[in-house]
C-alpha cells in the first residue's frame, strides 16, 4: 500500500465542517490523529446512529467521515492539555482546524504561536475565512447553500415554491476540496523548500464561485437564472427533463443532440411503445431539422415524455445509453450497491466493524488510482481510543502522568 | 464591479509565478466538468495548454451575445469562429489558460500530440472511453511517450467496467449516484442540484486528483493514469447513506426523504426557508433561512419576533417538540418574515447569534455581498483589447506560495506560435504548413 499521503502525521482538530478533509488525508494514508473534547467530537452527536441508539461510537455520519483516524481526547480549553497539542504540532506535518477565528490565538496556539515547526502545514476552514465583515456571522451546512447560491438555482419551476439546499453537508464538501487543493499544493512546495505555511479557506467564497453560469450569466449579460425542477437553473425556462417512468422512477433525459444511431434506435423504441407521432416523417432523417425541432419545438420532447412514461427506469437508462444517448435513471444512493459495473471496478472496500460483529463494504474513494490509493484503512476510532497510546509513545509521558490528567478530567 | 487591482494578464510561461510554475498541463477538456480541473492547476502557475480542434467544438465558446460588461460591440461577437470575448462560462473555466487548435485525427495532428506529451507532465481529457484510443492514445502508449507523465481520464462512469461506453453531463452523474435524491421536497420529484452541483465540485475533485498524481511522480518519478469517474466521486460525498443503509437498512428512497430545507441528522426546529418581502428580477419570491441549533437561539428568535412566550408554549418549548409541531412553528415564522426585508431579517437574527441567511442570487453576491467584495472573490482582469472584465477567482488563501488568477481566457489558437514555435520549435514554414493542410 502506498497512497499519496503516506508517512504523512495530520493533528486534525474536530469539527464537523473539516473531518472530510481529514478523511480522504486518512485515505490516503496519511496518519491522522483527531483531536476531540473529552465529550466527543460534534461530529459524533449528529446522527444517523446505529439502531437509532444514541451513543457516540454509534454515529454513521461519524463513522463514515472519519475512517482510519485515531482519536485523542483532550480538553484543550485547559493548559496541560494545550500544552499536548503543541508537542504534538511540534512534530506534525499538517493542522487541520475549523474553530472560530481568533479562538486558537487565545490558547497559544495559533500559526505564528506553532511554526516553529518550520515544515507544519496549518490549515484553516472556517465559515468566512479569517477576515471580513462577516466574519463571525452564525452558519452551518443550509445557511452556506442559501448565502452562497445553491440554493436560488436549486428546486422546482414554480415560482412560489422555496428554493432547495440539497442534503449530505455539500458546503463542507465544497469548502473541504479546496483545502486539500492547498494542503496538496504545499506539499509539493515543501518537498523542495523543506517549508510549510498557512492556508485559509472560507467555505463561502468556495460556495460562491460553485454556482457554475449563474454568476457570469450575471457578471456579462445581466441575467437571473431561474430554477428548474430537476435541472439546470438557466436564464430562460426550459421544456422539463427530468421525466416520470412506468415504475415511479425518473429519468434524467439530459442530451443535446440526436445522430443517425442514436434516432434510428429512439425511433425504433419509439416504435414499439406506440408513440412515434409524426416523427417518421422523412424530413427529421436530416440531423439539423431534428435538432431545431428538439431545441425549440415540442414534437421530439413530447414524444420522449411519452416514451419515458411507457418504460421502466432501467430500461430507459440502459436503452438510452446503449445508443449513445446520455440519459440517467435517479437511484438512491444505497440502490449502487447490487449494480455490476462498480463491482467490475473494485469500488467497494469492506472495513470492519468489531462492534457489529461484521464488515461493512464502504466507498473506494473518488478515484482509481495504484499510485494514489485512496480508500478507507480502517473503521472511524471510538473516542478516545488512542488516547493512550498516542501520550505514552508519541509524547512518551509516563503512566502515573496520564492518569493524573485522566483523574484531573484533561484527557480521557 | 469591485474596485480590485488588475492582476497579471500575459498568460505566457515567464510570467508565470507559483508553486506549479514548472508544471506543463495538455488539457484536452470541454464542456464543464472537465476544463475546471487543469483550471484549478492555473492558479498555482501552471502551464495548460487548452487544445481546441481545428473547428471548433466546445460550445461553451460560442455562446456569446451581446455582453453589459464592454462598450466595444465587436467584442461580443462569434467572429468567423475567431475573436470570442464574451462567451461568460468559457472564460470562466478556461481563463489562465494557453489554447491552441488541432486536428488530432489527422496522422500529423497525432504526431504533433505524441510531441507534446513529451513536453509536459499530465494530460487531461474528459470524452467518451473510446475516444483516446481510437486516436491510438492508449495508457501503454502514452506512458511509452513519457514514463513521468500524470494522465487524468475524467468520464461518468470510468474507463472500465461494463458502462464505461456510457455517456454522462453533470445531472446524469448526479441522479445516477443518489445525489439527486437527496435534494427536494418531500412526496415532491426530486429537486436534483441545479447549479449543477458535479459540473462543479466534480471538476474541483479532479483537479484535486491532478495535483495528487503530481505530488506523487515529484516524489517518486513514476508516471501514473487516474481513472477518474465523477459518479464514484459523488458516491463519495452521499457515504453516511450508504452506511445507513447497511447498518439500519434505511433507505434514502423513503416517504418522508429528503426532508427539504430540514434538518433530520440531527432533527431541529426551526430549520428552514422562510418567504420575505419581494419578489427577484423573474418574479420568483425571496427566501431566507433560518435555523436555531440551541435553545438560546430558540428563546432569542422568540424574543426577536416580539413572541418571547412561544419559548414557554408546551408545543414549542423544548427542540424535541418543536420538531413534533414544526409545520405550526414554520408557519408563525413565516408569518413574521413574510413582510420584511431579506437582508434586515438576516441582520437581526445574527445580531442576536441566530443562524440565518438570505438565499442570495448571483447577483446578490456579485453586486451587495460585503464578505466575498472584501476577499476579492471576483476579480476584474484586464484584457488587451477590451479593458476590464469580471471573473471568478480561486478561493484558496495562502501564506507561502499564494494562488493567482494570471489571466483572461485566451482566444481561439492564440497560442499556435508559442506552442507550436517556441515549445516544439518548428520555423514558420512549417507552421504555415501545417496550417495549410488544416493540421492546425
Amino acid at each position: 500500500m502506498s497512497g499519496v499521503y503516506e508517512g504523512l502525521t495530520v493533528i486534525e482538530l474536530a469539527d464537523r465542517r473539516n473531518q472530510w478533509v481529514g478523511k480522504l488525508l486518512s485515505d490516503g494514508g496519511a496518519r491522522v490523529i483527531q483531536i476531540e473534547p473529552v465529550n466527543g467530537s460534534p461530529g459524533r452527536w449528529c446522527g444517523p446512529f446505529v439502531q437509532d441508539k444514541v451513543d457516540p461510537n454509534s454515529c454513521l455520519d461519524y463513522w463514515w467521515n472519519n475512517t482510519g483516524k485515531q482519536s485523542v481526547a483532550l480538553d484543550i480549553e485547559r493548559k496541560p492539555a494545550q500544552d499536548l497539542l503543541r508537542k504534538l504540532l511540534a512534530r506534525a506535518d499538517i493542522f487541520l482546524e475549523s474553530t472560530v477565528p481568533g479562538t486558537l490565538a487565545k490558547l497559544g496556539l495559533d500559526y505564528g504561536a506553532v511554526a516553529g515547526n518550520r515544515a507544519l502545514i496549518y490549515a484553516s476552514l472556517t465559515d468566512f475565512g479569517q477576515d471580513g465583515p462577516w466574519r463571525d456571522l452564525q452558519m452551518n451546512d443550509a445557511a452556506h447553500l442559501a448565502l452562497g447560491g445553491q440554493m436560488s438555482s436549486t428546486g422546482y419551476s414554480d415560482v412560489t415554491v422555496t428554493p432547495i439546499g440539497g442534503q449530505g453537508h455539500q458546503a463542507w464538501h465544497m469548502g473541504c476540496a479546496f483545502v486539500l487543493h492547498g494542503i496538496t499544493v504545499a506539499l509539493f512546495d515543501r518537498l523542495t523548500s523543506g517549508e510549510g505555511q498557512y492556508i485559509d479557506v472560507s467555505i463561502h467564497d468556495a460556495c460562491a464561485i460553485g454556482t457554475e453560469g449563474a454568476v457570469p450569466q450575471w457578471m456579462y449579460y445581466g441575467e437571473t437564472m431561474y430554477r428548474q425542477t430537476g435541472m439546470h437553473a438557466a436564464p430562460r425556462r426550459l421544456p422539463p427533463l427530468e421525466l416520470p417512468t412506468a415504475d415511479d422512477m425518473y429519468v434524467m433525459a439530459i442530451n443535446q443532440a440526436f445522430n443517425k444511431r442514436s434516432w434510428d434506435a429512439l425511433l425504433d423504441w419509439m416504435d414499439e411503445k406506440g408513440v412515434t407521432g409524426e416523427l417518421r416523417d422523412p424530413k427529421y432523417q436530416e440531423e439539423s431539422v431534428r435538432t431545431a425541432e428538439y431545441r425549440q419545438g415540442t414534437l421530439i420532447r413530447d414524444a420522449i415524455r411519452r416514451l419515458i412514461a411507457a418504460s421502466n427506469g432501467e430500461e430507459c437508462f440502459h436503452r438510452a445509453q446503449a445508443s449513445g444517448i446520455s440519459w440517467a435513471v435517479i437511484r438512491a444512493a444505497e440502490e449502487n450497491y447490487d449494480i455490476p459495473h462498480y463491482k467490475q471496478r473494485d469500488y467497494w472496500r469492506n472495513v470492519e466493524h468489531p462492534q457489529l460483529g461484521r464488515a461493512i463494504p464502504y466507498p473506494r474513494g473518488p478515484f482509481a488510482c495504484d499510485e494514489l490509493q485512496l480508500e478507507p484503512r480502517g473503521r472511524a476510532p471510538h473516542l478516545g481510543e488512542h488516547t493512550q497510546q498516542v501520550l505514552a509513545h508519541d509524547l512518551g509521558l509516563a503512566a502515573q502522568e496520564i492518569a493524573a490528567l485522566t483523574a484531573a478530567g484533561v484527557i480521557k | 464591479m469591485n474596485p480590485q487591482k488588475s492582476p497579471v494578464t500575459d498568460n505566457a510561461a515567464h510570467q508565470r509565478k507559483g508553486v506549479l510554475s514548472d508544471i506543463r498541463v495538455l488539457d484536452f477538456t470541454w464542456k464543464t466538468v472537465g476544463p475546471w480541473a487543469p483550471r484549478l492547476l492555473t492558479h498555482y502557475g501552471a502551464e495548460v495548454i487548452h487544445v481546441e480542434r481545428v473547428n471548433g467544438w466546445d460550445d461553451h465558446r460560442y455562446n456569446a451575445q451581446r455582453s453589459i460588461v464592454t462598450d466595444t460591440p465587436d467584442a461580443n461577437q462569434v467572429q468567423g469562429g475567431k475573436k470570442l470575448y464574451a462567451a461568460p462560462y468559457f472564460n470562466t473555466l478556461h481563463h489562465g489558460k494557453l489554447a491552441i487548435s488541432l486536428n488530432p485525427r489527422s496522422p500529423e495532428g497525432l504526431k504533433l500530440v505524441e510531441r507534446l506529451i513529451t513536453k509536459c507532465d499530465a494530460v487531461v481529457e474528459n470524452f467518451s472511453a473510446e475516444v483516446f484510443p481510437n486516436w491510438g492514445l492508449t495508457w501503454a502508449r502514452i506512458h511509452e511517450l513519457n514514463p513521468k507523465i500524470v494522465y487524468m481520464s475524467s468520464s461518468g462512469f470510468g474507463h472500465t467496467g461494463e458502462w464505461k461506453g456510457y455517456r454522462s453531463f453533470g445531472p446524469t452523474a448526479a441522479a445516477q449516484s443518489g445525489l439527486s435524491l437527496a435534494s427536494g421536497l418531500p412526496g415532491q420529484p426530486p429537486a436534483g442540484w441545479g447549479y449543477s452541483y458535479l459540473d462543479v465540485m466534480g471538476g474541483w475533485m479532479g483537479g484535486l486528483a491532478l495535483i495528487q498524481g503530481l505530488l506523487k511522480v515529484k516524489k517518486t518519478g513514476k508516471g501514473m493514469y487516474i481513472d477518474y469517474s465523477v459518479t464514484e466521486g459523488a458516491m463519495s460525498m452521499v457515504g453516511t447513506y450508504m452506511l445507513d443503509f447497511q447498518v439500519n437498512g434505511r433507505r434514502t428512497r423513503r416517504p418522508n426523504f429528503p426532508p427539504g430545507n430540514r434538518a433530520i441528522s440531527p432533527s431541529l426546529a426551526p430549520h428552514n426557508t422562510y418567504r420575505c418581502a419581494g419578489n427577484d428580477r423573474v418574479g420568483q419570491h425571496w427566501w431566507v433561512f433560518i435555523a436555531c441549533e440551541t435553545q438560546a437561539q430558540f428563546e432569542a428568535l422568540c424574543a426577536l419576533m416580539g413572541q418571547p412566550g412561544l419559548a414557554r408554549d408546551p408545543k414549542f418549548a423544548t427542540n424535541e417538540v418543536r420538531v413534533k409541531h414544526q409545520d405550526e412553528l414554520d408557519a408563525i415564522i413565516g408569518r413574521w418574515t413574510r413582510a420584511r426585508r431579506r437582508y434586515d431579517i438576516m441582520q437581526k437574527c445574527q445580531a442576536a447569534g441566530i443562524i440565518a441567511a438570505v438565499v442570495q442570487s448571483a447577483e446578490d453576491r456579485v453586486e451587495y455581498d460585503p464578505q466575498l467584495h472584501h476577499r476579492e472573490v471576483f476579480p476584474i482582469i484586464n484584457h488587451p483589447e477590451l479593458g476590464d472584465f469580471p471573473y471568478e477567482g480561486y478561493p484558496v488563501k495562502m501564506s507561502r506560495t499564494p494562488a493567482f488568477v494570471h489571466g483572461r481566457a485566451p482566444t481561439l489558437a492564440e497560442h499556435n506560435q508559442y506552442v507550436y514555435g517556441e515549445l516544439l520549435g518548428m520555423d514558420a514554414a512549417e507552421i504555415a504548413g501545417l496550417r495549410e493542410r488544416g493540421v492546425i
